[in-house]
């Protein structure tokens, strides 16, 4: 939670003054609209550590002692998503809170901040269980590991530190195909423009498009290795 | 003050608030094999390390080939070899490219390095595997290619700390035999080992340390002597054990026999076996098994120290060469 | 007497007379500890695969993602990869510096360091040898980093100059990262110790002109950045890559701040490294 914090205060410093550039939305601080990004950053990297346990648990062998006891299957793997999806909700809150203070106004006030809760809640979820079926199928909390860069990869060539518009070819392209631009513009709306339906739509339904697909991925995953077990 | 190449004086040495050497005085004579003994924990690795200028002493002194560990480090590094526990050896590299590493970090002149690699590998067997990464060697190997590198620069003193540990039989009898050979060419060496038979078969003296104390030092022959009488061991039932000690302890002290057997130290020789098992018969305590055995270093260490050391979860046994398998990674931390 | 006439009176005479050859002791176990560290690196690329990744996804992605920077009244190049290829080659070579640290741990761990510590060679060649190695590889990492910037779009604004500039600064801050990494790992002897390195060197590195010049910053970055001498550094890198009419352009006046910077903070890690081996009692 320090490093997302620490990167946004760094570019509210560094990038205070581009927020006057031509296709820079209108804001009232860089922070206003990193707020966005920053949840997600946090939200993703936290769900690494949270799939990192699990693999480890199946490493070690407590997963199997989980399967022999008599809690559903499903249980256990719905029972650890369910703390992604506090875990979720919790750091949002707490980016929230800790930007506030600084200038990362919410325009779409107490509504959209109870909205963005929920938003980070399911992109903890979505993330969460996509990571998860990494480790149900390579048990390895080293190959869970080995997907940091690659999120990392994701996160930067996305609009997560800086909006698309500006951006040139390329890469405005890519960004535009990361799903990570869009999980973070859903919740910078409703930071920027104000608790509007489309804005509420992106927030929501975005992250529970992909939740609900990511869910279905673990859940076959989980049954491979009850399977094979 | 004499000049024997390894002469230590009160070492103290503190870890934080556990002493871990706790006043050792030692004396290694020029030319001898001198075996340090002790379970895992006792303080051995711990002197070597203070002898080999790897950890400065908290208290006393200790002068290695004429020259003082701590004032004189240097010196020190010069005049001794030392082949560490676990063999620390980069698996990346190869036999040949370590004994040049090592050739090169004691100065020997490039002109001279070929051939003193060569006759060193020779020397231990590893000829053919010189050109092979470390990673692939057997643990055999790599003891015997640690072995070649701590000779590089001839040195006077030799250190050996547990060099055949988790070694397989067959290895250890090779591992023994270069170092008798070394010992007669006139290399003095002190090795540590938690193997009672390796002290036996090879040290001149021992020391037994436990607890951070040397608690008995001398020729083997001399300390079994002093044990004198031989050892009888029973093993009955448990509920009879008590009964049986009572009996036993008329016929001379009671020493610790492993997982709950009992002993005596016979005082009156081995006839008075006859003797003791009439009297345990009249007490009616029911024997299992007997047997005699003339005093050994085991012996002498659980006179010492009250417990025994073979037995223990660290005797060498037949069976065990797991570690035959090549690129063991084992940290050496913690282990002080 | 020089080195050359040394080295051939020692081979010549063929002693082992350590007093008067330390000179040279010192520097053939240097080249050996290069050597180990090169072979190592060949015949364990995937260590040294990430070292080379970095810099350019750095400067890829910053170059890209902050395109729109160069637009701001005032930046002193059009180009964002000229602005961040120099970024991207200074992560590169202060993560190689305490790249060594993380060898080291394993070293301590394994116990080959004690194999070192207990040959007579003198300690500076220690720490000397594994530097120098850095400085081979962050050489390579400059080389493919200019290439890769090149075909994004990088031109110098100083010719061969531009280059050198950046090579020095990327040496400089990566024997930097190599003391502050090495002293670490003799401190620590474990992990904790690469932990901070990690985290040490990157506030150090980004709370300075990093990412953008001073005259864009705002608020506390302004004035932590003004005097972090990473920024000197950074200037240096950079004063063959900017406008040749902005203020940072290649100078003398911009360059004598880094190469002090670079000087003062090398010879303070080093120190600190070997005060740190020199302690080491566990």
């Amino acid at each position: 939670m320090i490093f997302p914090l620490f990167f946004s205060f760094l570019g509210n410093s560094s990038f205070g003054k581009t927020t006057s550039l031509p296709g820079f939305p209108k804001v009232s601080s860089y922070l206003q609209f990193q707020l966005a990004g920053t949840i997600v950053q946090g939200v993703l990297f936290g769900s690494v550590t949270g799939a990192a346990a699990l693999a480890t648990d199946i490493e070690n062998g407590f997963f199997d002692r989980l399967l022999a006891s008599p809690t559903s299957r499903t249980g256990i793997l719905f029972g650890r998503l369910a703390g992604s999806v506090l875990f979720g909700a919790f750091s949002t809150a707490v980016f929230i809170f800790a930007l506030l203070p600084f200038g990362a106004d919410v325009s779409a006030g107490i509504r959209g901040v109870i909205t963005m809760i929920i938003s980070g809640a399911l992109i903890s979820l979505a993330v969460g269980a996509l990571m998860s079926s990494v480790a149900l199928k390579t048990g390895s909390s080293e190959a869970v590991q080995g997907t940091f860069p690659l999120l990392f990869i994701l996160l930067f060539f996305s609009s997560a530190f800086f909006p698309r518009e500006t951006m040139s070819g390329i890469y405005k392209t890519i960004a535009g195909l990361n799903p990570i631009s869009h999980l973070v513009e859903g919740i910078r709306a409703l930071s920027l423009d104000g608790f509007t339906a489309s804005a509420t739509a992106r927030a929501v339904l975005v992250p529970l498009a992909i939740a609900i697909v990511a869910l279905f991925i673990a859940n076959s995953q989980l049954n491979k290795r009850l399977r094979s077990n | 003050m004499t000049n024997s190449p390894i002469i230590a004086e009160n070492l103290v040495r503190h870890f934080g608030d556990v002493q871990a050497v706790k006043g050792i005085n030692l004396e290694v004579k020029a030319g001898e094999i001198f075996g340090f003994l002790g379970p895992n924990g006792a303080g051995k690795s711990t002197v070597v390390r203070m002898l080999t200028t790897l950890l400065r002493p908290t208290s006393g002194t200790a002068h290695v080939a004429g020259f003082d560990v701590v004032k004189d480090a240097d010196k020190v590094r010069r005049s001794i070899g030392v082949a560490l526990q676990d063999a620390a050896i980069d698996p990346l590299m190869t036999g040949a490219e370590l004994l040049s590493l090592q050739a090169v970090l004691y100065g020997i002149p490039s002109a001279m390095m070929k051939k003193r690699a060569d006759e060193l590998l020779e020397r231990v067997g590893l000829t053919a595997a010189a050109s092979r990464r470390v990673s692939t060697y057997s643990g055999g190997m790599r003891r015997r290619l640690d072995l070649a590198l701590s000779l590089i620069h001839q040195p006077t003193v030799l250190f050996l700390d547990e060099p055949t540990t988790g070694l397989d039989p067959m290895s250890r009898l090779t591992l023994w035999e270069e170092v008798r050979r070394l010992n007669k060419e006139g290399t003095t060496v002190m090795l540590t080992t938690q193997y009672l038979e390796e002290a036996d078969q090879l040290a001149d003296r021992i020391a037994i340390i436990d607890h951070g104390k040397i608690v008995r030092e001398g020729k083997p022959v001399d300390l079994k002597a002093s044990v004198g009488a031989p050892t009888l061991i029973i093993k009955t039932n448990i509920d009879q054990a008590e009964k049986a000690k009572t009996v036993l302890s008329t016929f001379g002290d009671l020493r610790p026999g492993a997982e709950g057997a009992l002993g005596v130290g016979l005082h009156g020789g081995a006839t008075q076996v006859t003797d003791v098992v009439r009297k345990l018969d009249e007490a009616g305590v029911h024997v299992q098994h007997l047997e005699i055995t003339e005093p050994s270093l085991d012996d002498v260490f659980a006179e010492a120290t009250g417990y025994r050391l073979e037995g223990a979860d660290n005797a060498p046994s037949a069976g065990d060469n797991g570690d035959e398998e090549p690129a063991k990674k084992k940290s050496r931390r913690g282990r002080k | 007497m020089n080195t050359a006439t040394q080295l051939s009176a020692h081979i010549s005479t063929d002693t082992m007379n350590h007093e008067k050859n330390l000179h040279t002791t010192t520097m053939r176990s240097a080249g050996q500890l290069i050597k180990r560290s090169l072979i190592n690196t060949r015949r364990l690329p995937s260590a040294f695969i990430p070292t080379l990744a970095m810099p350019i996804f750095n400067m890829v992605s910053f170059s890209g993602t902050f395109f729109a920077l160069t637009k701001l009244p005032g930046f002193p190049t059009d180009r964002s990869v000229n602005w961040f290829m120099p970024l991207g080659l200074a992560m590169g070579a202060a993560f190689s510096g305490v790249g060594l640290g993380f060898s080291l741990i394993r070293d301590l761990e394994n116990g080959f360091y004690d194999r070192l510590r207990m040959s007579p060679t003198s300690r500076i060649s220690l720490i000397v040898g594994p530097v120098l190695a850095t400085w081979i590889r962050v050489t390579l990492v400059a080389i493919f980093v200019f290439i890769v910037g090149g075909f994004l779009g990088a031109r110098p604004t100083a010719g061969v100059l531009s280059y050198v500039c950046s090579l020095v600064a990327a040496l400089g801050i990566s024997t930097i990262g190599a003391g502050w990494g090495l002293g670490l790992a003799f401190r620590f002897q474990d992990m904790r110790g690469a932990a901070i390195m990690q985290m040490s060197i990157f506030l150090t590195m980004f709370m300075s002109t990093a990412q953008v010049p001073l005259n864009v910053m705002t608020g506390w970055l302004h004035a932590v950045a003004r005097v972090n001498p990473v920024t000197n550094i950074f200037r240096l890198s950079r004063s063959g890559w900017v406008n040749e009419s902005s203020a940072g352009y290649m100078s003398w006046s911009n360059a004598y701040g880094g190469l002090i910077a670079i000087a003062v903070l090398s010879v303070l890690s080093l120190l600190f490294a070997v005060r740190s081996l020199k302690k080491i009692d566990k």
